[in-house]
């Protein structure tokens, strides 16, 4: 990947304004590849994420691996069609869905009776390791939605549909 | 003594550090910068930290990576074929000054593992390691941490990420990613 994007690198830079070429490489080894690796890596970062109470891991850490599964989708399947499929919007309202049961389980367990993120009180069985995991999940989709927000934002950026000041752009971005 | 694992690790991560500030092609700076991150996590592992490792492998050489790649999609590589960027004398001497007042901090450093240092030793740490499980039912006790005994702070940190994103969004001008 690394040496086509070098090539297409080179080329805007030498021929640029006269290339209509996209950056997005249509390869079908990333493609192949990417559709074979993307459930594995998906299904690590849920484990890193549901699995951080007992071993490494976290929240923080799942949730960033579970965006690089939309990364590596984008990468391979182009930016465009991968932000058709996963709505920025839906992305946003995810984001605010991560943050508010965040909320939801630190003042809910005032509203409780107890102090701010007092598992105890809540009357099922083991909610301390379940709340905890909640926790980690809300964190994972907060940080998992703003990766892959940060990246469609840079790659409209490069794709010439960016600020308002942005000449529209013959080539496509990067991706 | 270094053992050898370790000693070629930090060799690897000073070689990629010098590579990112010096190599003039942006493309191969990233490049260098992903094995620097790389072999930074490694080393955490080595110091049994696995959690900043698993992060550090995670953003530091995967996502960061990806967002710098975008990045030079706008840019042009600089004329020349030089592979290694001139280096600026100033700049040189400040860099140097920088390690140099860093690395005259080492000695006060504990040795790696002794069981003198503060934070071993220190009563926070036995409670911790004591009390996790039967407060919290969880093995994990940096996750306990973060999750339970400094959970407000996490919050706090869930929500600066947040308002990160929104804060762009905001700047951008938009109401989505896009």
């Amino acid at each position: 990947m690394s040496a086509d994007e070098r090539g297409n690198g080179d080329g805007n830079a030498v021929e640029a304004g006269e290339s209509n070429r996209s950056l997005y490489v249509e390869s079908p080894i990333i493609m192949a590849t990417v559709r074979v690796v993307a459930p594995f890596v998906f299904t690590f970062g849920l484990f890193i994420m549901f699995h951080g109470a007992d071993s490494a891991g976290g929240g923080f850490q799942g949730g960033v691996i579970v965006s690089t599964v939309i990364l590596m989708l984008a990468v391979a399947f182009g930016v465009e069609s991968t932000r058709d499929w996963i709505t920025p919007e839906r992305l946003v309202a995810l984001v605010g869905v991560g943050v508010s049961a965040v909320l939801l389980l630190g003042i809910g367990t005032v509203a409780l009776g107890g102090g701010f993120l007092e598992y105890d009180v809540v009357p099922i069985y083991h909610f301390t390791k379940y709340g905890i995991e909640l926790f980690e999940i809300g964190i994972g989709v907060i940080v998992s939605g703003i990766v892959v927000g940060l990246f469609f934002g840079l790659a409209a950026g490069a794709s010439g549909e960016g600020g308002a000041d942005r000449e529209p752009d013959d080539r496509e971005g990067l991706l | 003594m270094i053992d050898a694992v370790p000693a070629v690790l930090l060799v690897l991560v000073v070689a990629c550090a010098l590579a990112t500030a010096v190599l003039r092609d942006v493309l191969a700076a990233i490049i260098a910068f992903a094995a620097y991150s790389l072999g930074i996590a490694m080393i955490w592992v080595l110091l049994q930290a696995p959690d900043v490792g698993l992060t550090e492998a995670a953003v530091g050489a995967g996502v960061t990576t990806i967002l710098f790649l975008l990045t030079i999609a706008k840019t042009v590589r600089p004329p020349g074929e030089a592979i290694f960027e001139s280096l600026d004398p100033k700049g040189l001497v400040v860099a140097v000054l920088i390690v140099g007042v860093l690395a005259s901090t080492l000695g006060a450093l504990p040795p790696v593992g002794s069981a003198e240092t503060p934070v071993a030793q220190s009563q926070v740490t036995d409670y911790y390691l004591e009390n996790t499980y039967e407060q919290t039912h969880v093995k994990n006790a940096v996750t306990a941490v973060l999750a339970a005994y400094r959970g407000f702070d996490t919050m706090g940190e869930a929500v600066v990420v947040f308002a990160a994103g929104v804060g762009l969004l905001v700047v951008l001008g938009r109401e989505v990613f896009a």
